[in-house]
Protein backbone atom coordinates (compact mmCIF):
# COMPACT_ATOMS: atom_id res chain seq x y z
CA UNK A 1 0.00 0.00 0.00
CA UNK A 2 0.93 3.76 -0.15
CA UNK A 3 1.54 5.10 3.46
CA UNK A 4 0.93 8.08 4.75
CA UNK A 5 1.28 10.20 7.73
CA UNK A 6 -0.93 13.89 8.47
CA UNK A 7 0.48 16.80 7.84
CA UNK A 8 1.76 18.87 10.82
CA UNK A 9 -1.33 20.76 12.83
CA UNK A 10 -0.17 23.96 11.72
CA UNK A 11 0.48 23.51 8.69
CA UNK A 12 -2.72 22.69 7.37
CA UNK A 13 -4.26 25.49 9.32
CA UNK A 14 -1.89 27.75 7.44
CA UNK A 15 -2.96 26.33 4.25
CA UNK A 16 -7.27 26.61 5.08
CA UNK A 17 -7.39 29.87 7.21
CA UNK A 18 -7.53 32.01 4.23
CA UNK A 19 -10.81 30.28 3.35
CA UNK A 20 -14.74 29.95 5.65
CA UNK A 21 -16.22 26.82 3.62
CA UNK A 22 -14.19 24.14 3.44
CA UNK A 23 -14.24 20.60 1.68
CA UNK A 24 -12.17 17.86 3.56
CA UNK A 25 -12.08 14.43 1.33
CA UNK A 26 -10.55 11.59 2.75
CA UNK A 27 -10.09 8.28 1.13
CA UNK A 28 -10.95 4.25 1.57
CA UNK A 29 -7.82 3.03 0.30
CA UNK A 30 -4.51 2.91 1.33
CA UNK A 31 -4.39 5.81 3.43
CA UNK A 32 -7.48 4.41 4.90
CA UNK A 33 -5.18 1.21 5.96
CA UNK A 34 -2.11 3.30 7.28
CA UNK A 35 -4.92 5.04 9.68
CA UNK A 36 -3.97 8.46 8.28
CA UNK A 37 -6.49 9.59 5.69
CA UNK A 38 -9.98 7.54 5.65
CA UNK A 39 -13.26 8.26 7.12
CA UNK A 40 -12.35 8.71 11.17
CA UNK A 41 -9.51 10.83 10.43
CA UNK A 42 -11.15 12.76 8.05
CA UNK A 43 -13.76 13.42 11.63
CA UNK A 44 -10.81 14.39 13.61
CA UNK A 45 -9.11 17.01 11.49
CA UNK A 46 -12.15 18.35 10.94
CA UNK A 47 -13.51 18.85 14.38
CA UNK A 48 -9.78 19.86 15.26
CA UNK A 49 -9.97 22.82 12.29
CA UNK A 50 -13.16 23.85 13.61
CA UNK A 51 -11.76 24.32 17.42
CA UNK A 52 -9.14 25.96 15.82
CA UNK A 53 -11.02 28.60 13.46
CA UNK A 54 -13.30 29.03 16.76
CA UNK A 55 -10.09 29.70 18.70
CA UNK A 56 -9.79 32.32 16.72
CA UNK A 57 -13.36 33.71 16.33
CA UNK A 58 -13.77 32.78 12.82
CA UNK A 59 -16.73 30.20 11.18
CA UNK A 60 -15.64 27.00 9.66
CA UNK A 61 -18.20 25.27 7.32
CA UNK A 62 -16.28 21.95 6.38
CA UNK A 63 -17.59 19.33 5.08
CA UNK A 64 -17.10 15.66 5.19
CA UNK A 65 -16.97 13.09 2.23
CA UNK A 66 -15.11 9.88 1.97
CA UNK A 67 -14.14 8.67 -1.04
CA UNK A 68 -14.11 5.05 -2.44
CA UNK A 69 -10.87 5.97 -4.12
CA UNK A 70 -9.12 9.29 -4.66
CA UNK A 71 -6.83 8.60 -7.32
CA UNK A 72 -9.43 7.46 -9.52
CA UNK A 73 -11.66 9.68 -11.87
CA UNK A 74 -14.92 7.72 -11.70
CA UNK A 75 -15.18 8.50 -7.27
CA UNK A 76 -13.69 12.14 -8.05
CA UNK A 77 -16.11 12.83 -10.22
CA UNK A 78 -18.61 12.68 -7.28
CA UNK A 79 -17.37 15.64 -5.58
CA UNK A 80 -18.75 17.41 -8.40
CA UNK A 81 -21.99 18.34 -6.78
CA UNK A 82 -19.97 19.68 -3.41
CA UNK A 83 -17.04 20.96 -5.29
CA UNK A 84 -19.08 24.28 -6.34
CA UNK A 85 -20.19 24.98 -2.88
CA UNK A 86 -16.48 25.58 -1.06
CA UNK A 87 -13.66 27.72 -1.21
CA UNK A 88 -11.29 24.67 -1.50
CA UNK A 89 -10.46 21.08 -1.16
CA UNK A 90 -8.57 19.81 1.55
CA UNK A 91 -7.55 16.35 0.29
CA UNK A 92 -6.28 13.47 3.49
CA UNK A 93 -5.40 11.13 0.20
CA UNK A 94 -2.13 10.32 -0.96
CA UNK A 95 -0.14 12.63 -3.39
CA UNK A 96 -1.82 10.94 -6.45
CA UNK A 97 -5.26 11.35 -5.31
CA UNK A 98 -4.74 15.25 -4.10
CA UNK A 99 -3.63 15.56 -8.26
CA UNK A 100 -6.57 13.60 -9.22
CA UNK A 101 -8.72 16.07 -7.58
CA UNK A 102 -6.87 19.02 -8.40
CA UNK A 103 -6.58 18.06 -12.45
CA UNK A 104 -10.37 17.39 -12.36
CA UNK A 105 -11.76 20.51 -10.46
CA UNK A 106 -9.24 23.03 -12.15
CA UNK A 107 -10.33 26.36 -10.46
CA UNK A 108 -10.81 25.30 -7.19
CA UNK A 109 -7.75 25.27 -4.51
CA UNK A 110 -6.84 21.99 -3.12
CA UNK A 111 -4.21 21.44 -0.64
CA UNK A 112 -3.00 18.16 0.88
CA UNK A 113 -3.24 17.12 4.49
CA UNK A 114 -1.00 14.19 4.69
CA UNK A 115 2.91 14.17 3.73
CA UNK A 116 2.87 10.12 1.26
CA UNK A 117 5.59 8.46 2.62
CA UNK A 118 6.44 5.38 0.97
CA UNK A 119 5.07 2.07 -0.77
CA UNK A 120 4.97 -0.36 1.94
CA UNK A 121 3.35 -3.33 4.26
CA UNK A 122 2.18 -3.33 7.74
CA UNK A 123 5.07 -5.19 9.87
CA UNK A 124 3.08 -5.06 13.45
CA UNK A 125 0.19 -3.21 14.68
CA UNK A 126 0.78 0.70 14.00
CA UNK A 127 3.87 0.07 12.11
CA UNK A 128 4.68 0.17 8.76
CA UNK A 129 7.89 -0.16 6.85
CA UNK A 130 9.07 0.63 3.40
CA UNK A 131 9.12 -2.60 1.22
CA UNK A 132 8.92 -1.33 -3.12
CA UNK A 133 10.51 1.86 -4.50
CA UNK A 134 8.64 0.78 -8.03
CA UNK A 135 12.04 0.70 -10.35
CA UNK A 136 9.89 -0.85 -12.58
CA UNK A 137 12.11 -4.16 -13.28
CA UNK A 138 11.81 -6.41 -9.83
CA UNK A 139 14.68 -8.63 -8.65
CA UNK A 140 12.79 -10.27 -6.06
CA UNK A 141 13.17 -13.51 -7.91
CA UNK A 142 17.06 -13.35 -7.88
CA UNK A 143 17.32 -11.94 -4.14
CA UNK A 144 14.88 -14.21 -2.17
CA UNK A 145 11.86 -11.92 -2.18
CA UNK A 146 13.28 -9.31 -0.59
CA UNK A 147 14.23 -5.27 -2.49
CA UNK A 148 18.04 -4.43 -2.52
CA UNK A 149 16.35 -1.48 -3.76
CA UNK A 150 14.10 -0.26 -1.17
CA UNK A 151 15.58 -2.38 1.54
CA UNK A 152 19.13 -1.42 1.44
CA UNK A 153 20.13 2.19 3.10
CA UNK A 154 22.54 2.05 0.09
CA UNK A 155 20.65 0.34 -2.55
CA UNK A 156 23.37 -1.69 -2.73
CA UNK A 157 22.81 -4.21 -5.74
CA UNK A 158 25.62 -6.77 -4.59
CA UNK A 159 25.82 -6.87 -0.62
CA UNK A 160 26.52 -6.25 2.28
CA UNK A 161 28.45 -2.95 2.96
CA UNK A 162 30.54 -3.34 5.90
CA UNK A 163 27.97 -1.39 7.85
CA UNK A 164 26.25 -4.56 8.14
CA UNK A 165 26.55 -5.19 11.79
CA UNK A 166 24.93 -8.51 13.37
CA UNK A 167 22.15 -8.12 10.85
CA UNK A 168 21.87 -4.09 11.56
CA UNK A 169 21.97 -1.54 9.23
CA UNK A 170 24.86 1.37 10.34
CA UNK A 171 22.53 4.04 8.57
CA UNK A 172 20.06 2.82 11.20
CA UNK A 173 20.37 0.06 13.86
CA UNK A 174 16.46 -0.35 13.85
CA UNK A 175 16.73 -1.40 10.58
CA UNK A 176 17.71 -4.83 9.48
CA UNK A 177 19.87 -5.31 6.90
CA UNK A 178 18.88 -6.02 3.83
CA UNK A 179 21.72 -8.05 2.46
CA UNK A 180 21.92 -9.97 5.66
CA UNK A 181 17.98 -11.00 5.52
CA UNK A 182 18.68 -12.05 1.26
CA UNK A 183 21.24 -14.33 2.47
CA UNK A 184 19.39 -15.75 5.39
CA UNK A 185 16.74 -16.37 2.94
CA UNK A 186 18.96 -17.47 -0.26
CA UNK A 187 20.16 -19.78 2.62
CA UNK A 188 16.85 -21.20 4.18
CA UNK A 189 15.72 -22.05 0.42
CA UNK A 190 19.43 -23.82 -0.58
CA UNK A 191 19.84 -20.95 -3.06
CA UNK A 192 23.68 -19.57 -1.98
CA UNK A 193 24.49 -20.00 -5.43
CA UNK A 194 22.46 -17.01 -6.58
CA UNK A 195 24.33 -15.01 -3.91
CA UNK A 196 27.92 -15.62 -5.55
CA UNK A 197 26.69 -14.24 -8.94
CA UNK A 198 27.46 -10.59 -9.28
CA UNK A 199 24.92 -8.55 -10.17
CA UNK A 200 25.13 -5.71 -12.96
CA UNK A 201 24.73 -2.70 -12.61
CA UNK A 202 21.09 -1.85 -12.81
CA UNK A 203 19.09 0.04 -15.67
CA UNK A 204 17.53 2.78 -14.07
CA UNK A 205 15.41 3.72 -16.91
CA UNK A 206 12.59 2.01 -15.77
CA UNK A 207 12.82 3.47 -12.95
CA UNK A 208 12.01 7.27 -11.54
CA UNK A 209 15.37 8.32 -13.78
CA UNK A 210 13.26 7.66 -16.95
CA UNK A 211 11.07 10.55 -16.02
CA UNK A 212 7.79 10.24 -15.04
CA UNK A 213 6.07 6.72 -15.94
CA UNK A 214 2.96 5.68 -17.88
CA UNK A 215 1.63 2.37 -18.19
CA UNK A 216 -0.60 2.12 -21.37
CA UNK A 217 -2.55 -1.03 -21.91
CA UNK A 218 -3.59 -1.05 -25.50
CA UNK A 219 -6.05 -3.65 -24.78
CA UNK A 220 -7.98 -1.89 -21.99
CA UNK A 221 -7.41 2.17 -23.07
CA UNK A 222 -10.39 3.43 -25.42
CA UNK B 1 59.70 3.06 -9.79
CA UNK B 2 56.13 3.78 -9.74
CA UNK B 3 53.58 2.31 -7.39
CA UNK B 4 52.25 -0.25 -9.64
CA UNK B 5 55.80 -1.17 -10.69
CA UNK B 6 56.53 -1.53 -7.19
CA UNK B 7 52.98 -3.60 -6.19
CA UNK B 8 53.99 -6.03 -9.71
CA UNK B 9 57.19 -6.78 -8.57
CA UNK B 10 56.21 -7.70 -4.96
CA UNK B 11 58.07 -5.12 -3.00
CA UNK B 12 56.40 -3.70 0.29
CA UNK B 13 55.12 -0.56 -0.81
CA UNK B 14 54.03 2.50 1.84
CA UNK B 15 51.10 4.56 1.25
CA UNK B 16 49.53 7.40 3.31
CA UNK B 17 46.43 9.16 3.41
CA UNK B 18 46.41 13.01 3.07
CA UNK B 19 43.24 14.98 3.03
CA UNK B 20 42.22 18.01 0.77
CA UNK B 21 40.99 21.17 2.76
CA UNK B 22 37.45 22.28 3.20
CA UNK B 23 38.16 25.42 1.36
CA UNK B 24 40.88 26.64 -1.25
CA UNK B 25 43.72 27.30 1.02
CA UNK B 26 46.27 24.17 -0.05
CA UNK B 27 49.07 25.29 1.59
CA UNK B 28 48.62 22.81 4.42
CA UNK B 29 48.35 19.49 1.68
CA UNK B 30 51.38 20.66 -0.46
CA UNK B 31 53.49 20.67 2.87
CA UNK B 32 52.40 17.30 4.27
CA UNK B 33 52.99 16.62 0.58
CA UNK B 34 56.37 17.57 0.09
CA UNK B 35 57.13 15.92 3.91
CA UNK B 36 56.10 12.19 2.63
CA UNK B 37 57.97 13.40 -0.80
CA UNK B 38 60.68 10.08 -1.83
CA UNK B 39 59.57 8.67 1.29
CA UNK B 40 56.45 6.55 0.24
CA UNK B 41 55.08 5.08 -2.41
CA UNK B 42 52.37 6.89 -3.16
CA UNK B 43 49.94 9.35 -0.90
CA UNK B 44 46.22 8.28 -1.01
CA UNK B 45 43.42 11.09 -1.02
CA UNK B 46 40.33 10.19 -0.17
CA UNK B 47 37.55 12.08 -1.41
CA UNK B 48 34.95 13.61 0.95
CA UNK B 49 35.42 11.04 3.27
CA UNK B 50 33.01 10.43 5.66
CA UNK B 51 30.54 12.42 4.00
CA UNK B 52 32.50 15.83 4.76
CA UNK B 53 32.71 18.28 2.10
CA UNK B 54 35.92 19.37 0.84
CA UNK B 55 37.99 19.75 -2.22
CA UNK B 56 37.63 16.57 -4.36
CA UNK B 57 40.06 13.84 -4.60
CA UNK B 58 41.26 14.25 -8.27
CA UNK B 59 42.08 18.10 -7.84
CA UNK B 60 44.00 17.21 -4.71
CA UNK B 61 45.75 14.17 -6.86
CA UNK B 62 46.98 16.57 -9.22
CA UNK B 63 48.15 19.16 -6.99
CA UNK B 64 50.47 16.26 -5.96
CA UNK B 65 50.92 14.98 -9.16
CA UNK B 66 52.78 18.54 -10.11
CA UNK B 67 54.85 18.47 -6.84
CA UNK B 68 55.93 14.82 -8.59
CA UNK B 69 54.37 13.11 -5.38
CA UNK B 70 52.36 9.63 -7.43
CA UNK B 71 48.63 9.48 -6.33
CA UNK B 72 45.91 6.92 -5.28
CA UNK B 73 42.74 8.30 -5.09
CA UNK B 74 38.99 7.10 -3.73
CA UNK B 75 36.09 6.34 -6.22
CA UNK B 76 32.70 5.73 -4.83
CA UNK B 77 28.96 5.76 -5.53
CA UNK B 78 27.37 8.12 -3.34
CA UNK B 79 28.17 11.21 -4.27
CA UNK B 80 28.00 10.68 -8.59
CA UNK B 81 26.31 8.77 -11.16
CA UNK B 82 27.58 6.35 -13.65
CA UNK B 83 28.43 9.24 -15.92
CA UNK B 84 29.90 11.50 -13.81
CA UNK B 85 32.14 8.40 -11.93
CA UNK B 86 33.42 7.56 -15.69
CA UNK B 87 33.55 11.02 -16.89
CA UNK B 88 36.21 11.90 -13.78
CA UNK B 89 37.86 8.79 -14.46
CA UNK B 90 38.51 9.80 -18.05
CA UNK B 91 39.71 12.90 -16.39
CA UNK B 92 41.66 11.77 -13.61
CA UNK B 93 43.87 9.22 -15.94
CA UNK B 94 44.86 12.37 -18.52
CA UNK B 95 45.38 14.38 -15.87
CA UNK B 96 48.07 11.85 -14.68
CA UNK B 97 46.15 9.79 -11.86
CA UNK B 98 46.04 6.16 -12.83
CA UNK B 99 45.85 4.50 -9.38
CA UNK B 100 42.69 4.14 -7.76
CA UNK B 101 40.59 2.41 -4.85
CA UNK B 102 37.19 1.55 -4.87
CA UNK B 103 35.61 2.51 -1.75
CA UNK B 104 32.74 2.12 0.38
CA UNK B 105 30.61 5.30 -0.03
CA UNK B 106 29.52 6.57 3.71
CA UNK B 107 26.34 7.88 4.20
CA UNK B 108 25.19 11.76 4.64
CA UNK B 109 23.61 10.42 7.74
CA UNK B 110 26.82 11.77 10.06
CA UNK B 111 28.05 13.88 7.65
CA UNK B 112 28.28 17.86 7.26
CA UNK B 113 25.69 18.01 4.41
CA UNK B 114 22.70 15.22 6.06
CA UNK B 115 20.14 17.21 3.57
CA UNK B 116 22.29 15.88 0.29
CA UNK B 117 20.43 13.35 -1.84
CA UNK B 118 22.65 9.76 -1.55
CA UNK B 119 23.23 8.62 -5.46
CA UNK B 120 24.48 5.34 -4.91
CA UNK B 121 23.76 4.63 -8.91
CA UNK B 122 26.52 2.16 -8.72
CA UNK B 123 27.95 -0.04 -6.01
CA UNK B 124 31.70 -1.43 -5.18
CA UNK B 125 31.69 -3.91 -7.34
CA UNK B 126 29.70 -1.82 -10.45
CA UNK B 127 32.56 1.03 -10.03
CA UNK B 128 34.69 -2.04 -10.54
CA UNK B 129 33.08 -3.07 -13.62
CA UNK B 130 33.15 -0.13 -14.73
CA UNK B 131 36.71 0.94 -14.55
CA UNK B 132 37.27 -3.01 -16.50
CA UNK B 133 35.08 -1.53 -19.62
CA UNK B 134 37.01 2.05 -19.89
CA UNK B 135 40.25 -0.05 -19.91
CA UNK B 136 38.96 -1.93 -22.68
CA UNK B 137 37.86 0.86 -24.97
CA UNK B 138 33.95 1.04 -23.85
CA UNK B 139 31.96 2.73 -21.62
CA UNK B 140 29.21 1.35 -19.81
CA UNK B 141 26.88 1.63 -22.21
CA UNK B 142 29.35 -0.09 -24.68
CA UNK B 143 30.06 2.99 -26.85
CA UNK B 144 34.04 2.83 -27.69
CA UNK B 145 35.97 5.33 -26.27
CA UNK B 146 38.88 7.38 -28.06
CA UNK B 147 41.71 5.85 -25.93
CA UNK B 148 41.30 3.99 -23.09
CA UNK B 149 42.95 4.72 -19.71
CA UNK B 150 44.83 2.11 -17.68
CA UNK B 151 44.55 1.93 -13.63
CA UNK B 152 45.76 0.48 -10.84
CA UNK B 153 42.82 -0.38 -8.83
CA UNK B 154 42.21 -1.54 -5.17
CA UNK B 155 39.41 -2.26 -3.06
CA UNK B 156 39.17 -2.17 0.17
CA UNK B 157 37.78 -4.79 3.19
CA UNK B 158 35.54 -2.64 5.57
CA UNK B 159 36.03 -3.08 9.06
CA UNK B 160 34.24 -5.76 10.56
CA UNK B 161 33.48 -6.69 14.16
CA UNK B 162 32.34 -10.78 14.42
CA UNK B 163 33.39 -13.39 12.46
CA UNK B 164 30.72 -13.81 10.64
CA UNK B 165 31.21 -10.10 9.48
CA UNK B 166 35.19 -11.31 8.65
CA UNK B 167 33.74 -14.10 6.25
CA UNK B 168 31.17 -12.20 4.77
CA UNK B 169 34.55 -9.56 3.61
CA UNK B 170 36.22 -12.34 2.71
CA UNK B 171 33.53 -13.15 0.24
CA UNK B 172 32.97 -9.68 -1.00
CA UNK B 173 36.82 -9.34 -1.52
CA UNK B 174 36.99 -12.54 -3.52
CA UNK B 175 34.07 -10.66 -5.86
CA UNK B 176 35.78 -7.63 -5.86
CA UNK B 177 38.97 -9.44 -7.31
CA UNK B 178 36.59 -10.91 -10.06
CA UNK B 179 35.64 -7.48 -10.66
CA UNK B 180 38.98 -6.55 -11.43
CA UNK B 181 40.34 -5.12 -8.08
CA UNK B 182 44.69 -5.38 -8.11
CA UNK B 183 45.51 -5.15 -4.59
CA UNK B 184 43.03 -5.06 -1.52
CA UNK B 185 43.77 -2.51 1.64
CA UNK B 186 42.15 -3.81 4.82
CA UNK B 187 41.16 -1.75 7.28
CA UNK B 188 42.67 -0.77 10.84
CA UNK B 189 43.29 -3.92 12.75
CA UNK B 190 45.62 -3.57 16.23
CA UNK B 191 45.54 -7.03 17.23
CA UNK B 192 48.46 -8.70 14.69
CA UNK B 193 47.20 -11.94 15.10
CA UNK B 194 44.12 -11.46 14.08
CA UNK B 195 45.07 -9.64 11.23
CA UNK B 196 47.79 -11.82 10.34
CA UNK B 197 44.20 -14.57 10.24
CA UNK B 198 42.98 -11.88 7.84
CA UNK B 199 45.52 -11.43 5.54
CA UNK B 200 46.38 -15.61 5.26
CA UNK B 201 42.32 -15.59 4.29
CA UNK B 202 42.54 -13.31 1.93
CA UNK B 203 45.21 -14.81 0.21
CA UNK B 204 42.92 -16.80 -2.29
CA UNK B 205 42.50 -13.80 -3.68
CA UNK B 206 46.11 -14.27 -5.05
CA UNK B 207 46.19 -10.60 -4.41
CA UNK B 208 48.77 -8.22 -2.57
CA UNK B 209 47.01 -7.18 0.71
CA UNK B 210 48.12 -3.78 1.82
CA UNK B 211 46.54 -3.22 5.87
CA UNK B 212 45.53 -0.17 7.03
CA UNK B 213 47.76 1.74 10.54
CA UNK B 214 45.70 4.48 11.99
CA UNK B 215 47.85 6.31 14.50
CA UNK B 216 46.23 6.67 17.50
CA UNK B 217 46.70 10.27 19.03
CA UNK B 218 44.91 10.27 22.43
CA UNK B 219 43.79 7.64 24.86
CA UNK B 220 40.49 9.33 24.31
CA UNK B 221 40.81 8.01 20.87
CA UNK B 222 41.56 4.72 21.62
CA UNK B 223 39.55 4.50 24.21
CA UNK B 224 35.68 5.48 21.45
CA UNK B 225 37.87 3.24 18.90
CA UNK B 226 37.98 0.51 21.33
CA UNK B 227 34.17 1.03 22.38
CA UNK B 228 32.60 2.14 19.16
CA UNK B 229 34.84 0.28 16.28
CA UNK B 230 34.87 -2.84 18.16
CA UNK B 231 36.62 -4.58 14.63
CA UNK B 232 39.97 -2.23 15.20
CA UNK B 233 40.50 -4.71 18.53
CA UNK B 234 42.31 -2.39 20.32
CA UNK B 235 43.12 -3.96 24.16
CA UNK B 236 43.13 -2.40 27.11
CA UNK B 237 46.89 -3.21 27.68
CA UNK B 238 47.47 -0.82 24.27
CA UNK B 239 45.09 1.90 25.89
CA UNK B 240 46.82 1.50 29.49
CA UNK B 241 50.63 1.63 27.26
CA UNK B 242 49.45 4.64 25.89
CA UNK B 243 47.96 6.54 28.70
CA UNK B 244 50.88 5.68 30.98
CA UNK B 245 53.60 6.80 28.79
CA UNK B 246 55.13 10.76 29.44
CA UNK B 247 54.59 11.44 25.68
CA UNK B 248 51.41 10.33 24.86
CA UNK B 249 51.28 11.79 21.00
CA UNK B 250 55.04 9.97 20.96
CA UNK B 251 53.52 7.03 21.85
CA UNK B 252 50.73 6.76 19.49
CA UNK B 253 53.76 7.34 16.68
CA UNK B 254 55.80 4.65 18.03
CA UNK B 255 52.87 2.11 18.16
CA UNK B 256 52.27 2.74 14.34
CA UNK B 257 56.04 2.58 13.62
CA UNK B 258 55.68 -0.98 15.11
CA UNK B 259 52.83 -2.32 13.81
CA UNK B 260 54.43 -0.88 10.11
CA UNK B 261 57.24 -3.18 11.11
CA UNK B 262 55.05 -5.74 11.91
CA UNK B 263 53.43 -5.78 8.77
CA UNK B 264 56.69 -6.24 6.47
CA UNK B 265 56.79 -9.93 7.43
CA UNK B 266 53.13 -10.38 6.24
CA UNK B 267 51.45 -8.02 4.18
CA UNK B 268 52.64 -6.62 0.93
CA UNK B 269 52.41 -2.78 2.02
CA UNK B 270 50.78 -0.33 4.35
CA UNK B 271 48.52 2.37 4.18
CA UNK B 272 49.07 5.03 6.99
CA UNK B 273 45.74 6.76 8.17
CA UNK B 274 46.63 9.90 10.49
CA UNK B 275 43.11 11.75 9.91
CA UNK B 276 44.00 14.80 10.66
CA UNK B 277 47.61 14.27 11.72
CA UNK B 278 49.49 14.39 8.15
CA UNK B 279 52.43 16.46 9.83
CA UNK B 280 53.20 13.43 11.71
CA UNK B 281 53.83 10.76 8.73
CA UNK B 282 57.36 11.65 8.91
CA UNK B 283 57.48 10.96 12.75
CA UNK B 284 55.45 7.57 11.50
CA UNK B 285 57.91 6.42 9.18
CA UNK B 286 60.83 7.21 10.88
CA UNK B 287 59.56 4.96 14.05
CA UNK B 288 58.84 1.82 11.21
CA UNK B 289 62.34 2.26 9.82
CA UNK B 290 61.49 3.85 6.35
Amino acid sequence: MITAERKPMQEIIDYVSPFNRILLVGCNECVTVCAAGGRKEVGLLASALQMSFMQRGKALDIQEITLERQCDPEYVEQLVNYVDRYDAVLSMACGCGVQEVARRYKTKPVFPALNTKFMGASEHQGIWAERCQGCGDCVLGVTGGICPIARCSKRIMNGPCGGSTKGKCEINPDIECAWQLIWDRLKMLGLEDRYEEIMEAKDWRTSRDGGPRRIVREDLAS
Amino acid sequence: MSFQKRLKSGDFVVLAEINTPKGVDISELMTNGRRVKGRIDAVVIPDMDNGVMKMNALAGAVLMHRQGIETIIHVYGRDRNRLAIQSDLLSAYVLGVQNLIVVEGVGVDDSDHRDAVVVDDLDEIGILRTIQALEEGVDLSGFDLTGSPGFTTGCTVSPYTDDAGMEREIEAAAKKAEAGAEFIITPPIFDIDHLRTLIDRLKSTNLPIIPSVFLIKSVGIARYMSINEPGTRISEDLIKRIRKSPDRDMEGIRIAGEMIKALKDISQGVEIITLGWEHQLPAILDAAGI
